[in-house]
């Protein structure tokens, strides 16, 4: 419990809160810097297990860089803590934090473009040790029953077999997705903004397809400016402007939240 | 500013000054140690700097860090020698369309000429002219026919393409010139001058004058005119640039003519201290090319601040290990770019890139065929005829064969690295030479057995290529390719260029007859099938089992879930890494593969008929065959199958020489040439494009019998 002599003495309560609380994922004075620039300034939030929560923003409020610094991606220029399960993982590797289940995907969706679909969740699938390597070589490879289950899950069962790029862009999000859900023991999922670059009956199928996910007991966040996905699927809203989180509430009381108004609907007109 | 800096940078930098501070205190101790090396460096401290600001003009031009800077610079430099001592023009050796004829007619039709007479010499200031047109016409040729149509390419095809230039360059120097070195008349005055009790020729303080004033200009054009905003617009995004009225284009134009105007430049005010061969400069350009990353590839004054400190430091090293007998004498100062280019990728370099790059345009197809059996009975037929030609074939046709299996396994080595996780590996013939040197003194020295002696040689390669690779753990690209590119180098000059080293004197070796258990398989020992001359089928078969090893384990390298997380890596490596792949492992055991498969074909070599010496291993033999890999097709093994008939002496140049021409002398120019191409227009490689066309052919014949004969499923 290292961490615990560093936060601040206004973070105990909500560590404290953090204990009581069924959050899967918690952030505690999270802070990104790029030199004279704050970011992500001192947030604080937790994603409960078994919902959907949003994080909304202005651009450049610092809701990727939020999504980079929990993922492990920026260990230079961030700090605080972030616990995943109760257990600190700030300062793990990306790949560490996906083998302990806390996976993204991408606002430009970085898929593997060589490989097909089933070979992009194969990726994903299993950790590779040294064993593991030298087995799967020399004796021919087993069928990951689970890389089955999440193809089934996203109806990707048709495509498995065909390249990314051949694909619609509302099904290489929905890989993304795919590729992020197949890790071993799946706890978070973090979406960076799954609905950029979707019609809005595209982003439409495509929240049904997160919700149908989060009712089977999935963990997410997600992070977007379509507010009428962001309001309509999520059981809980963050907000962050200028990289502080600035409200919080169910979709019902953001509605009608001042400071969203001001700051996001008031000249943006979805939702 | 400070705070900016990280912890690595801070002690970089406390380090620096201490360092300076020592060297200032012994200056003022003893001037014939430590300051007149620095005077007698400022010459080759003035090519490096000078060459070093020309890559970053280019590198803003249109972000390629670009090899072939120095073969520019020696290209125009012989242009002004020819001019000035001979007033003849070289004519770039052209493609003569009816060559394939006039070879197999034995006449020749036409004869293209070679130079361009224009009296009998020159005065130098229009040679100067003329030679820098040249160079104007090679930077415009170089921006609208090879990179503006590379700019969204993948980093590979850039580097490529550049080291494309450099083999092409270089190549038609030596077809034109020879390798002689050759020096001009000198145009600054060369008397010498005396600096604090030193004597130093004045031409270097006007060298150093000059790259000063060019620092500076470029410096100011760059920061403060319009034209240097919409150069740096356009090289980090074109079509915004264009969009605000900039014309990026244009701007990286004339930036490349500036860029190659400067090289030719510098090698011709260089000419007369140093002399000029035809891989002088590019040997330079290595230092230069860690200058210029020092500078983060934008900084005019650090490239050309850490260019001359490079010289210096060289020429102070020098003078060291003259002076101080407990210095091992082995070259360490031929270390110096890789220590400097290691160090800054690693104070520098981060271990994932922070964004993901723009959209770029598709990487090799690391295309796995499955396995049918028509394609097995082909690669039985392919095999049945590699055996007749080891074997029964005349000796030329046994001896190319033996040159192209070893060359496929080497190509395999660069399928590993950078066809399936992209990392570009220009060191591969350094580690083959370690392992080939290494297995040549185990057995001539320590008397060891081959089965003791190859595996040893192997795992010091592998070992070699696992402490050159430790840089790419934080780097990736053209910056790793130059960190392999100066750790061959530091290998090649330290171990294979002076005695001491493997226990073997300097020159010529070979490793002698294999054999196990008392059967001998070399060259010369006797087999029971073939006419029995020199090289004999032994070893050929030995190798065709050894080659089709080697082929097998990367295909299933290529399918197996190792290989799919290499491609992962190839793809996006912050993808990988939010996906669970350990990207450093991946990269690393990649690094192993290759080197082990190097190695390999290193301990073949130094079997193979013959004698090899350090040449074989240098710098320039790696950049050879990444091109021959890429040509074949960098990311299959049937791409490294084709790279190998066409690796040198190889098969396909065998049956080229007894078919059609001599190609031997155009080898390189040829293969420069194509790279250029194959990078450009075709990134798959011959494998790729003949895979296409028989796709293509499929599809068409399908069709064809489709409509002939309509089947169930149409209905």
């Amino acid at each position: 419990m290292s961490w615990f002599v560093l936060i601040k003495r206004s973070d105990l309560l909500c560590v404290w809160r953090l204990a009581m609380s069924d959050a899967v994922l918690a952030t505690v004075g999270l802070k990104v810097r790029f030199g004279g620039l704050v970011a992500v300034d001192d947030v604080s939030l937790e994603c409960r297990r078994g919902r959907l929560t949003g994080l909304i923003g202005p651009n450049g409020a610092g809701k990727t860089t939020f999504i980079d610094a929990v993922t492990g991606f920026l260990p230079n220029n961030s700090k605080g803590s972030v616990l995943l399960e109760g257990e600190e993982v700030f300062g793990c590797s990306p790949h560490r934090l996906s083998h302990y289940g806390l996976t993204r995907t991408w606002q430009t969706l970085e898929l593997f473009d060589d490989v097909t679909v089933r070979s992009n969740l194969d990726i994903a699938s299993r950790r590779l040790t040294v064993g593991s390597a030298l087995l799967d070589y020399f004796r021919p490879r087993q069928r990951a029953e689970r890389v089955d289950e999440v193809l089934e899950l996203l109806n990707l069962g048709d495509i498995a077999e065909r390249q990314p790029r051949e694909l619609s862009q509302g099904q290489r999000k929905l890989v993304g997705v795919g590729r992020a859900l197949v890790a071993e023991s799946s706890n978070i999922l973090l979406l960076d903004e799954p609905a950029a670059g979707l019609d809005k009956a595209e982003t439409e199928w495509f929240g049904a397809q997160l919700r149908c996910l989060v009712d089977q007991g999935y963990t997410m966040l997600v992070v977007d400016h379509d507010m009428g996905l962001v309001l309509n699927v999520c059981d809980f809203i963050h907000m962050l402007v200028f990289g502080q989180l600035t409200a919080s509430g169910t979709p019902d009381v953001m509605r009608n939240n001042a400071d969203v108004i001001a700051a996001y609907l008031g000249h943006s007109g979805t939702g | 500013m400070i705070a900016r800096l990280s912890l690595a940078e801070r002690v970089g930098a406390v380090g620096l000054a201490a360092l300076a501070l020592a060297w200032i205190a012994g200056a003022l101790l003893n001037r014939e140690t430590f300051f007149d090396p620095v005077l007698f460096g400022l010459g080759s401290g003035a090519i490096i700097a000078a060459l070093a600001i020309g890559l970053v003009v280019a590198f803003r031009a249109s972000g390629v860090i670009n090899f072939g800077h120095g073969a520019v610079a020696t290209y125009v430099t012989y242009v002004y020698v020819s001019l000035v001592s001979d007033g003849r023009y070289p004519v770039p050796p052209l493609p003569n369309p009816l060559a394939p004829i006039e070879g197999i007619a034995g006449i020749e039709i036409f004869d293209f000429p070679t130079f361009i007479n224009m009296g009998d010499s020159m005065p130098r200031i229009p040679a100067l002219l003329i030679a820098l047109a040249t160079a104007a016409a090679l930077g415009l040729v170089a921006h609208f026919a090879i990179f503006r149509p590379l700019r969204y390419a993948p980093v590979l095809a850039k580097v490529i393409a550049s080291l494309g230039i450099m083999l092409f360059l270089q190549a038609a120097v030596v077809l034109r010139f020879g390798a002689r070195a050759k020096a001009a008349e000198p145009i600054f005055p060369n008397e010498p001058v005396e600096i604090f009790g030193a004597r130093v020729g004045q031409d270097r303080l006007w060298i150093l004058g000059t790259v000063a004033v060019i620092t500076a200009g470029l410096w100011l054009l760059f920061r403060y005119s319009r034209f240097g905003i919409a150069t740096r617009a356009g090289a980090e995004n074109e079509r915004f640039a264009t969009l605000l009225g900039f014309n990026a284009d244009f701007a990286a134009g004339v930036n490349w003519v500036m860029a190659s105007v400067l090289a030719g430049l510098v090698g011709i005010l260089v000419s007369p201290i140093t002399g000029v061969t035809p891989n002088f400069f590019t040997v330079l350009l290595i230092s230069s090319l860690g200058a210029a990353l020092l500078g983060r590839m934008s900084s005019f004054v650090i490239a050309a601040v850490a260019g001359f400190m490079l010289g210096i430091v060289d020429q102070q090293l020098f003078r060291l290990e003259l002076e101080w007998d407990w210095i091992p004498d082995i070259g360490i100062r031929r270390a110096l770019p890789f220590v400097v280019i290691a160090l800054a990728m690693v104070i520098r370099g981060e271990s994932l890139p922070s964004r993901g790059a723009l959209t770029v345009e598709r990487l090799p197809d690391a295309h796995s065929p499955r396995i049918t059996r028509g394609r097995v009975i082909a690669y039985g037929v392919l095999i049945a005829g590699a055996f007749w030609l080891t074997v029964f074939a005349p000796f030329q046709y046994r001896n190319g064969m033996q040159n192209s299996m070893i060359g496929i396994i080497l190509a395999l080595s660069l399928v590993v690295v950078t066809g399936y996780v992209g990392q570009i590996s220009l060191m591969q013939m350094a580690l083959a030479g370690v392992s080939a040197f290494a297995v040549a003194s185990f057995v001539n020295q320590a008397e060891m057995t081959l089965l003791v002696a190859v595996p040893l040689a192997v795992a010091s390669g592998v070992g070699f290529g696992l402490i050159a690779a430790i840089p790419s753990l934080r780097t990736r690209g053209a910056s790793l390719a130059i960190v392999t590119l100066a750790s061959g180098l530091a290998i090649a000059e330290i171990f294979f260029a002076r005695p001491g080293w493997f226990g073997l004197d300097r020159g010529i070796k070979t490793a002698g007859t294999p054999a196990i258990f008392g059967v001998e398989f070399g060259p010369n020992s006797k087999f029971f099938l073939g006419d029995g001359k020199v090289p004999t089928g032994g070893y050929g078969v030995f190798l065709l089992f050894v080659v089709a090893a080697c082929c097998i384990s990367v295909m299933r390298l290529r399918r197996s879930r190792l290989g799919e997380q290499m491609l992962a890596v190839r793809a996006n490596e912050r993808a990988a890494a939010a996906a669970g792949v350990n990207v450093a492992a991946i990269k690393l055991s990649a690094f192993a593969i290759s080197s082990f498969l190097a190695a390999l074909g290193g301990t073949l070599i130094a079997f193979d008929l013959g004698t090899f010496g350090g040449d074989s291993f240098g710098i320039f033999a790696s950049l050879t065959l990444l091109a021959f890999a890429y040509l074949g097709g960098i990311s299959t093994v049937g791409g490294a199958i084709t790279a190998g008939t066409l690796f040198s002496e190889g098969i396909g140049i065998v049956v080229t020489n007894e078919w059609f021409i001599d190609v031997g002398p155009y080898t390189a120019y040829v293969a420069g040439f194509f790279l250029i191409a194959t990078a450009v227009y075709n990134n798959e490689g011959i494998d790729g494009f003949q895979r296409k066309q028989v796709q293509q052919l499929g599809a068409r014949l399908n069709r064809l019998w489709r409509l002939r004969a309509p089947t169930k499923a149409d209905a």
